[in-house]
């Protein structure tokens, strides 16, 4: 079953190393197939996403050559399955 | 710069808790009021302000409460885990009596231990001052 934002991060991957040349470090909104725009902050780039998508799943993330993963050095975070 | 000074009972026990409340974005909740829809209450919770986690994390049952959608994957290393995928959500936490407010992206986590369901990360820590002072149990936060 496809979860949520799969077809978001197809495209985000699809297109990455364009997306690297051109707007290197900027964040990149993609609802569904289409990559809307990318904007100079997180910020910015999730109100564009709610004015037009409202509260539909839509994804922003950075452009980034390495993924920057969350790191969390307590065990307040239950076993994740 | 609003702040919240809090004296704990135990601050060595308890840790730096806060009662906040979670909203869905400001943005959104306008949207919801033009189209004359339902506004989600908000969900009133304890976070903790971990400054060994990288970013804020909300157990992933208070962005369903709010009926939030997800605006990102993240992966995340725990003691326990490594790259593990969780949801990201657009959220806005208030401490309203004093007028304390920041919007940003929360991780959906399973969080465990010490009857808290979120933690307050070093991304929204990077907009604040904490002071903490333990041997008066007290500590300050304040967000630009």
């Amino acid at each position: 079953m496809e979860k949520k934002l799969d077809t978001e991060i197809k495209i985000y991957e699809e297109n990455k190393q364009n997306l690297l040349k051109s707007d290197r470090g900027k964040f990149v909104l993609i609802k569904g197939n289409l990559i809307i725009g990318t904007y100079d902050t997180y910020d910015d780039a999730v109100k564009v996403g709610i004015d037009k998508f409202g509260n539909k799943p839509f994804l922003v993330k950075q452009i980034l050559e390495v993924e920057i993963t969350g790191n969390f050095t307590s065990n307040l975070i239950a076993c994740l399955p | 710069m609003p702040s919240v000074t809090i004296n704990s009972p135990d601050l060595h026990k308890e840790g730096p808790v806060l009662e906040v409340h979670f909203l869905i974005p400001l943005e959104l909740e306008k949207k919801y009021k033009e189209e004359g829809k339902e506004v989600p209450v908000p969900v009133i919770v304890k976070a903790l302000i971990d400054t060994g986690a990288s970013n804020c994390v909300v157990k992933k049952e208070i962005p369903e409460q709010l009926k939030l959608e997800p605006t990102g994957i993240i992966k995340i290393n725990t003691p326990s885990s490594k790259e593990h995928e969780c949801y990201q959500y657009f959220m806005r936490m208030l401490i309203p009596a004093h007028g304390l407010t920041y919007q940003g992206p929360f991780i959906g986590a399973p969080l465990d231990g010490q009857e808290i369901s979120g933690l307050v990360g070093r991304d929204l820590l990077k907009h604040s001052i904490l002071i903490y002072i333990g041997y008066m149990n007290q500590f300050t936060l304040s967000i630009a």
